[in-house]
């Protein structure tokens, strides 16, 4: 393959990181600069009778106190436009945003905060999924029907958004099938959790202002902070600084506009940071909970010939990104497997909880560690091992999937064979020891994205993007590809990103798509250069440019090596007169086709373009009188296409694996019955530590896909995340002999299942 | 508006005197406790803090007299590295080697450990079953109580306003004993116990001719079992005694259901805890080499 694919790239960015030089959001300060505080709601559904903010203006050191009554009326939200930015009448959810204040410090903000008085009037609160879906359930938002939304969405009272994948027969194929199980999981709420918080600056300049997120995405940042604010969106410039991480919790506008109105309100700079409680109950954007029943049947041999399934998700208060996540959760129902009748139904229910959004992989971890689980339950209704079973039905070239998509070349099957292989499935172990495998699937993101590449007259490159950083490496190592069309080393580029006055558009670090999409616009951007300095080298050389090639920092005639003119020389002859500048942004790959007729609430998802396929295999010891367990080793096997940077790749599966573990096993946040989390820090969140991490062994399957991205690369960013807890669970059950029904499966939950006891 | 005095005395005397002087003012040592308390909103920072941690000849770790002299301002660092306590007084050594994550470690001090008076406090037990005394002094004098004595409640303790814990006196073990601590944890760092157990056990001839057993997080204190104490004396220690003495904490385990666990596993998990640190006492009392910190051997997640 290309050089690029040998690239082993350290990016450039992680000293800075690693040493405490490097500059967050949190860690700007501007001339004059107020801080913000919310105020939250009280209750997690009330409607309000009042608000009196006399107490908290009178405050020495307050400067603004801030309410809807001060903000334009626009309800916005990505499908449903069921959200503004400060509560109206009703609050729905603890983290719902009252008021704001701006003032001198960030105490005092807070105590004036806490001076604002509300009065409410407590409303029933809904926080089970399946009690809100019930008929006569209180509904979360009375004038739902009028809410403009997405065309495509089907909503009814608390179902936000319904989808169903159906396919063949399958009440006649359960009914004749060998054996039929049936189970139910439920997963709880968890979350992102990036070590950076939310941060917001905003600073005006006459009616443009400049706000300063730790966003993962910049331009919807933009566009929300304009749509909001009813502002023009070319007069709102974001920037990020170092990002700390997002996984999904940074995606979506959130408080840019609040920060952005309390500046304009005090013709100050005003500055949000968000504390870590913060962070786990106000962001639109934790991992929804789940409520997940299979049922399937199976012949002797092992062939699946039904699945019906029936999912619930959590939506929360508002409708972030969530509205196409049953689609999505409907696709893993199904898995990557060979099932030829099919009927999943998923809706979204409204509930008085935080809103959910996109977390890295959203809906499949869950989903999946349900489906992995559930097959070695199928497996074991016909007395076969839970591996040959996968190996018999596992999606390959040309099968078709439940939305009739038929399969490009792929390489599942081979995840299967090398994880297994890699952790020695069948090795004796200890009483206590057991290994669990799990197979997922998760589609690629192909979008619009921009960039430019310009060579400045020293030679050296910058590459201008619109491409967010998160911290998965992948803006980093965009150099690698401008390097290799333009024979120059990926040393000599800088690169401007994250500044929405400079990057073309970008989707933003989201969907694994960053390479994918950046770095086919890059790539293109760079093919323009290449095109003007060949033409430069033309009158250099004396040669036509068929004859030109570019390597090692020149310009050189293909055959005679001592024809040569320097890259930095042509560079500085463009200088002036001529601009060694392209840009890019590329056709985004073509959409596989499917057959989609027997679905209904279609967001997109019924296509799985360029597929990945993973299979994960955990050795766990359990401790069966505490159910404490232990993941002592894992063998992730990954076809995500063509590695572009196996340094980057490798991080990423070692990232997402850990994340991985941490939601099988202790990741999950307490909902109280009044709709509150009871967990809401890190003390009793508990990740994962670099003390609990095991040892990982990665081996990629390379599988070019013809609907990829650059090289016939795939999505590496979230699929890691899948199939991992579902690898745990199974492995869990071999040694306690009990499946753990509820997600995280956290200690007390395995000894309660392993002792029969209801926990 | 907060705004507060922080204060560093330069000897024990003048924090003492600073201590008396200034109203509702709080002693900070390793700070994590107060600090990270107050950050998550579980009190408001004292209007004047007296910093102690630099304070000259309170961090020793010494035998004197046959016993175990300790600072209050020994780190938990400090303590898991001694050899003398990991010899004679193990139990304290697997207590403190577990305390949050080596960066706790360096800063955390026994004497803050002691003051903060969590239920789910690491040296609690294991003071206990070794029959501590801690030192207090005010500006009048000095003071000794048995451990047990220094807690009134959950993060409240008997010192008078303006006393301080200047050391921990512990007695050394009898010949022949052997001690352990073991906590039920969820991950291998930056954790706190959801239960925890500390015996003290004494073999001669054969059978046990002393037994002390404490509990961590079961009680709104660190308590005693004499139940399974009870059980264990002049009882060859079998899988079988052992087991019958766990199974007998629950004299002293009133445990609550929070979102650690519910009372109903905590009660499980004292008698596993229990079973655990007793047997690893009594294989430490034969001489067997258990390695510190026990949790790490015998634990879930080890
Ligand atoms: C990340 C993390 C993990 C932790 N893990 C554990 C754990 O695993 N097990 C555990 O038991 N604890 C744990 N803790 C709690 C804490 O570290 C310990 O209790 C530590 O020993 C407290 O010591 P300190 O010196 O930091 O106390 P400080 O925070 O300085 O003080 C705590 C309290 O004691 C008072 N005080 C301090 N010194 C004295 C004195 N000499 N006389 C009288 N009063 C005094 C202070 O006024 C304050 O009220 C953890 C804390 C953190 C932040």
């Amino acid at each position: 393959m290309a050089t690029a694919a040998q690239t082993k790239f350290i990016r450039p960015d992680g000293k800075d990181k690693v040493t405490g030089l490097g500059r967050y959001t949190a860690d700007l300060t501007m001339t004059g600069m107020l801080h913000a505080c919310f105020r939250y709601a009280d209750h997690a559904h009330a409607r309000i009778r009042s608000i009196d903010t006399a107490k908290a203006r009178a405050l020495p050191g307050v400067f603004y106190v801030m309410t809807d009554k001060d903000v334009p009326d626009v309800r916005y939200g990505p499908f449903v436009e069921d959200r503004t930015l400060f509560a109206r009448d009703v609050v729905r959810y603890e983290g719902e945003v009252v008021a704001a204040v701006a003032a001198t410090t960030p105490e005092i903000a807070r105590e004036a905060a806490a001076l604002i008085d509300v009065d409410y009037e407590p409303l029933p609160v809904v926080s089970d999924v399946e009690a809100a879906l019930a008929d006569g359930a209180p509904l979360v938002h009375e004038g739902w029907s009028g809410y403009s939304a997405s065309g495509d969405v089907v909503r009814e009272g608390n179902d936000a958004s319904r989808s169903t994948i159906v396919k063949g027969d399958v009440d006649a194929a359960l009914a004749s099938a060998d054996a039929v199980v049936k189970e139910r999981y439920v997963a709880d709420m968890s979350h992102a959790v990036p070590i950076e918080p939310h941060a917001a600056i905003a600073q005006w300049q006459g009616d443009r202002v400049t706000v300063w997120s730790s966003t993962q995405v910049p331009y919807i940042a933009r566009s929300g902070v304009a749509t909001t604010l009813e502002i023009p969106e070319g007069h709102v410039r974001i920037i990020v600084p170092h990002l700390g991480g997002g996984f999904g919790g940074k995606c979506e506008f959130h408080y840019e506009a609040h920060v952005a109105a309390l500046a304009r309100a005090t013709d100050r700079p005003v500055r949000l940071v968000f504390s870590r409680s913060e962070e786990f109950f106000a962001p639109d954007h934790r991992r929804e909970g789940q409520v997940i029943e299979l049922e399937t049947g199976v012949m002797n041999d092992g062939t699946l010939v039904a699945r019906r399934g029936r999912l619930i998700l959590d939506n929360g208060a508002y409708s972030a990104d969530a509205p196409f996540f049953p689609q999505l959760a409907a696709m893993h129902a199904v898995g990557p497997y060979r099932i030829p009748n099919v009927s999943v139904d998923a809706s979204l229910a409204y509930t008085n909880t935080t809103p959910s959004g996109s977390v890295r992989a959203p809906t499949a971890p869950q989903a999946c560690w349900a489906v992995e689980q559930h097959m070695d339950s199928v497996a074991a209704s016909i007395g076969m091992d839970p591996v040959e079973l996968r190996r018999r039905n596992i999606l390959k070239e040309g099968d078709t999937t439940a939305t009739n998509q038929v399969l490009e070349p792929i390489g599942a099957a081979e995840t299967l064979e090398r994880a297994v292989e890699l952790i020695g499935y069948g090795k004796a172990l200890p009483e206590d020891e057991a290994i669990g495998v799990g197979c997922g699937w998760w589609p690629s993101f192909g979008g619009p994205s921009g960039a430019f590449v310009k060579l400045n007259g020293d030679g050296s490159g910058t590459i201008i993007t619109g491409a967010q950083e998160c911290g998965t490496g992948a803006v980093m190592a965009l150099p690698i590809l401008v390097a290799e069309e333009l024979g120059m080393r990926p040393e000599d580029f800088s690169i401007l990103a994250q500044d929405t006055d400079a990057g073309g558009w970008d989707a933003g670090a989201s969907g694994s798509q960053t390479t994918f999409n950046n770095g086919r616009a890059v790539i293109e951007a760079a093919r323009e250069v290449r095109a003007q300095l060949l033409e430069l080298a033309e009158e250099e050389l004396e040669a036509s440019r068929e004859d030109i090639e570019l390597v090692e920092g020149a310009a050189r005639v293909k055959g005679s090596p001592t024809k040569s003119v320097p890259i930095t020389t042509l560079a500085d002859k463009a200088q002036g007169d001529r601009l060694l500048l392209g840009k890019g942004s590329g056709s985004p790959p073509p959409s596989p086709d499917v057959d989609a007729s027997g679905c209904t609430g279609r967001l997109g998802m019924e296509t799985f373009a360029a597929p990945t396929f993973i299979t994960h295999a955990v050795r766990v010891r359990v401790d069966r009188e505490t159910g404490v367990c232990r993941v002592l080793e894992v063998a992730a096997s990954h076809d995500c296409g063509v590695i572009l940077n196996p340094v980057g790749a490798e991080g990423q599966v070692e990232g997402g694996v850990v994340m991985g573990i941490g939601m099988a096993t202790l990741e999950g946040s307490i909902v109280g019955e009044d709709g509150r989390q009871r967990n809401p820090h890190l003390l009793d969140y508990k990740l994962q530590t670099s003390a609990d991490a095991p040892p990982i062994s990665i081996a990629f399957v390379d599988a070019p896909s013809p609907y990829g991205g650059p090289k016939g690369s795939k999505g590496t960013g979230e699929p890691p995340c899948v199939p991992t807890p579902g690898a745990i669970g199974n492995a869990i059950a071999q040694v306690t002999g009990a499946r753990v029904h509820q997600l995280p499966m956290t200690p007390e939950r395995v000894w309660a299942a392993a002792h029969g006891v209801d926990a | 508006m907060t705004r507060g005095t922080y204060l560093e005395p330069a000897s024990l005397d003048e924090a003492l005197r600073l201590l008396a002087e200034h109203d509702g003012a709080a002693l900070v040592a390793g700070g994590t406790d107060l600090v990270v308390g107050t950050r998550q909103g579980k009190r408001t920072l004292p209007e004047t803090l007296v910093a102690i941690h630099r304070l000259p000849g309170l961090d020793g770790i010494a035998e004197e007299d046959g016993a175990l002299a300790i600072g209050a301002l020994a780190t938990h660092d400090a303590i898991e590295r001694s050899e003398l306590v990991r010899g004679r007084w193990t139990a304290l050594a697997d207590a403190s080697a577990i305390v949050g994550s080596p960066a706790t470690r360096h800063v955390a001090t026994l004497g803050g450990n002691l003051a903060n008076a969590s239920p789910a406090m690491e040296t609690g037990a294991p003071l206990v079953v070794f029959g501590a005394e801690v030192e207090l002094r005010g500006q009048g004098g000095s003071r000794t109580v048995p451990v047990e004595g220094l807690w009134a409640g959950p993060g409240r303790t008997t010192a008078a306003a303006g006393e301080m814990i200047t050391g921990v006196r512990v007695p050394a073990p009898a010949d022949g004993s052997g001690s352990a601590y073991v906590r039920l944890e969820y991950r291998r760092a930056m954790e706190i116990a959801v239960v925890g157990a500390a015996a003290l056990v004494t073999i001669g001839a054969g059978a046990v001719s002393d037994a002390r057993v404490a509990l961590t997080a079961v009680a709104p204190t660190i308590v005693r079992s004499p139940a399974a104490e009870g059980a264990l004396r002049g009882r060859e220690p079998t899988a079988e005694a052992i087991a019958a003495a766990a199974a007998a904490v629950h004299d002293a385990a009133t445990p609550i259901s929070d979102v650690r666990g519910s009372d109903a596993y905590r009660r499980a998990m004292i008698e596993v805890m229990a079973r655990r640190a007793i047997d690893v006492a009594a294989r430490r009392a034969a001489g067997e080499a258990v390695p510190i910190p026990a949790t790490m051997t015998v634990g879930g997640t080890r």
